[in-house]
């Protein structure tokens, strides 16, 4: 399975409406909560949250890649989000995120999860294309980008 | 007509690739070949991941953990599946990027045959979205076989006394 796979309009969150990294978080959780693909939200969030308690997923660039192992989900669960004016997610680089994945995997699935993080971190690589991203009208154009429609 | 005497399964703990098992399970009984199961711990996409600073260092060692886990889980479930049709497989794990590691073991072992589970249906153009699966197919040099429709691969396997 790759990345792709999960990239439909229900996970995308454009524009996100949150301010700081508590509600940045409860919102991608949210929105993977209203697209149907997981029920408890707050297991998933939990897990996500313990991780971005060691340290931030905020990466340079404008990326931050939350990320967590639960039991909540028996699958692969991608969530994006897009602030285009950014949201200070205490990045590496100092700068407000703009670009979110958010990913959450069972624990027996590090396989999956790991690669799907692998192709995030290589997207992210791509400062045109996340500039591009960022810039998208809607969910629909930002599935199409990732897509390479 | 020559056929399979040596096929690779390759496992990576979705449901697709337990599906690709049954089926290379079947395939191995009815022309009595070598069946041999592999999962690869992706230590490539976890370095990628530590130097991109998505992974922590513990982090890194937490999924190796998790990862070794699940290859022992799979490989033993795949081995229940096939001693249940009264055939034995060799299990094989191995650490690097994926499909550099099959595509070894098809040359090491002269593999005949490499059976994969479905790929993804989308084919993006963009060069980030990669199956290693799907990289392994086009890298090794013996014939793939991908396996698909869930429900009837389970029916033949059922069905196989």
């Amino acid at each position: 399975m790759s990345l792709i796979d999960l990239v439909v309009e229900d996970i995308v969150k454009i524009p996100m409406t949150s301010n700081d990294k508590p509600d940045v978080l409860r919102e991608l959780v949210q929105t993977l909560k209203d697209a149907g693909q997981i029920d408890d939200f707050d297991a998933v969030l939990q897990a996500v949250q313990e991780r971005e308690d060691k340290l931030s997923t905020g990466l340079e660039n404008g990326i931050a890649v939350p990320h967590g192992k639960t039991t909540a989900v028996t699958s692969l669960k991608l969530a994006i989000g897009i602030a285009p004016d950014g949201i200070d997610f205490d990045a590496m680089d100092k700068n407000p995120s703009k670009l979110f994945f958010l990913l959450v995997a069972p624990p027996d699935q590090s396989g999956p999860h790991v690669e799907a993080l692998a192709e995030i971190a290589k997207l992210g690589q791509s400062k045109a294309f996340c500039k591009a991203l960022v810039g998208a009208d809607d969910a629909t154009e930002v599935v199409e980008l990732l897509k390479g429609e | 007509m020559s056929t399979p005497k040596k096929i690779l399964v390759y496992i990576d703990g979705t449901e697709q690739s337990i599906t690709a098992a049954q089926y290379a399970i079947c395939l191995a009984a009815f022309y009595h070949a070598d069946l041999t199961a592999l999962y690869v711990i992706n230590t490539r996409a976890m370095e990628d991941l530590l130097k991109a600073r998505i992974f922590l260092k513990d982090e890194q060692m937490e999924y190796e953990h998790d990862m070794e886990a699940d290859a022992e889980r799979y490989l033993n479930y795949v081995n229940e599946l096939a001693v249940k049709k009264g055939l034995s497989i060799a299990k094989k794990s191995s650490r690097g990027s994926v499909h550099k590691e099959i595509t070894d073991l098809v040359k090491d072992d002269d593999i005949d045959l490499l059976v994969i589970g479905e790929l993804s249906r989308i084919r993006s153009r963009r060069d980030e979205f990669y199956d290693e699966a799907e990289r392994a197919m086009r890298t090794v040099p013996c014939s793939v076989l991908v396996v698909k429709d869930e429900d009837k691969v389970w029916e033949m396997y059922e069905s196989l006394v």
